[in-house]
C-alpha cells in the first residue's frame, strides 16, 4: 500500500528531520473533536470559563486530540499505515487557535523481523519554544526492493 | 527509600470490556476533518480501495476515542489532590477502515511514583486492546495518569 512521494527505508538517514507540520486547532474543530470523543460539553476543552477553574490560561486541546494532530505529520511522511508506536507525554497545557509546529527527528534505522524499522523523536512547539507534547515514534518503511 | 503506595492492588488482572463500536465512514471523516488531515485514503472510499484497502482508512490514533467508553473502576490511590493525563501510547497493529467493528478490554497495567524537581507523582497506567470483527488485535493503547501533591 504505497502512496506518492513516501520515503524508501533506504533513503533515511540518522538525523533527517521530519516537517515541520504547521497547524492551528480553533474553536470549532475542538468542538467537533470533543463531540466525536463523546466528552459531555461545555468542558475545559472548549469553555474559558470551566477551563479558568481548572487553573488554565484558556480552553486546552484534548491530549488525545493532540496526537491525532502529531501522528498526522508521520503519516503524511511515512504513508497510511506506516505508524507503529507513538508514545507521547503532555508536557503543557496545548492553547486553542495558536501556532502548533510537529517536527520529528531520525534517531534510529533497522532492520528486524522482517520489517524496516525508522525511529524518531517527535515534538510539537508553540511559537515562543513551549514544548507542549513529545515522545517518540516507530515506523516501517518499504526498501526499493518490495 | 521505596514509597509505599495504598490502591486498590485486586484491579490487576481484570479486565473491563466494551463495544462493539462501528466505525464507520462518517466518524472517520468527521475525526480526519476536526485535525484538518486531508490524505485521500482518510476521506476517499475510491482512493483507499485503489491503495489496497477494503474502504476509508482510519488515521493511526482513531481508536483513542474509544477508550472512554470503557468503563473503568476508581483504583481508591491514596495519593494527591489533582490529576492529569499525563501521555498516551498507540501501537497499530492491522488497520482499521470503515465497516470495522471494534471492541475494547482494558486493564490496569501499573502504578508507580516517580520523584522529580517538582516533588512526587504517581503514574496510573491502564492499557486497552481494541480487537476488529475477525478478532484481530488492531491497536494497543497505553494511557497514563498522574496524581500530584
Amino acid at each position: 500500500m504505497t502512496q506518492q512521494n513516501m520515503p524508501y527505508f533506504e533513503d533515511v538517514e540518522l538525523g533527517d528531520e521530519i516537517g515541520p507540520l504547521q497547524k492551528v486547532a480553533a474553536d470549532g474543530e475542538v468542538v467537533e473533536f470533543c463531540q466525536l470523543w463523546g466528552n459531555p460539553m461545555p468542558n475545559r476543552f472548549t469553555e474559558a470559563a470551566i477551563a479558568a477553574k481548572a487553573n488554565l490560561p484558556g480552553p486546552i486541546l484534548p491530549g488525545v486530540m493532540s496526537m491525532a494532530l502529531m501522528a498526522q505529520l508521520l503519516t503524511q511522511w511515512g504513508g497510511a499505515g506506516a505508524l507503529k508506536d507513538l508514545d507521547l507525554v503532555f508536557r503543557q497545557p496545548v492553547p486553542h487557535n495558536q501556532p502548533l509546529s510537529i517536527a520529528a527527528t531520525v534517531t534510529d534505522t533497522r532492520q528486524e523481523n522482517g520489517e524496516n524499522l525508522v525511529e524518531c523523536d517527535i515534538l510539537m512547539t508553540g511559537v515562543a519554544g513551549e514544548r507542549y507534547v513529545g515522545g517518540t515514534a516507530l515506523l516501517s518503511l518499504p526498501t526499493k526492493g518490495q | 527509600m521505596v514509597m509505599e503506595l495504598e490502591y486498590d492492588r485486586s484491579l490487576y488482572g481484570k479486565e473491563h470490556e466494551a463495544g462493539p463500536f462501528e466505525v464507520t465512514k462518517e466518524i472517520i471523516q468527521a475525526f480526519s476533518q476536526s485535525i484538518g488531515e486531508t490524505g485521500a485514503v482518510f476521506n476517499d472510499e475510491s482512493a483507499a480501495q485503489t491503495a489496497g484497502y477494503r474502504s476509508v482508512v482510519a488515521p493511526p490514533t482513531l481508536c483513542t476515542l474509544y477508550v472512554r467508553r470503557v468503563e473503568l473502576p476508581d483504583i481508591n490511590l491514596k495519593f494527591g489532590r489533582t490529576r492529569f493525563h499525563a501521555g498516551q501510547r498507540v501501537q497499530a497493529k492491522a488497520s482499521i477502515c470503515a465497516g470495522d467493528f471494534l471492541t475494547a478490554s482494558s486493564h490496569l497495567k501499573e502504578v508507580y511514583p516517580k520523584t522529580g524537581r517538582s516533588g512526587t507523582m504517581v503514574f496510573i497506567v491502564w492499557e486497552t486492546t481494541f480487537r476488529n470483527q475477525d478478532g484481530e488485535v488492531v491497536a494497543d493503547v497505553q494511557e497514563s495518569y498522574a496524581a500530584r501533591e
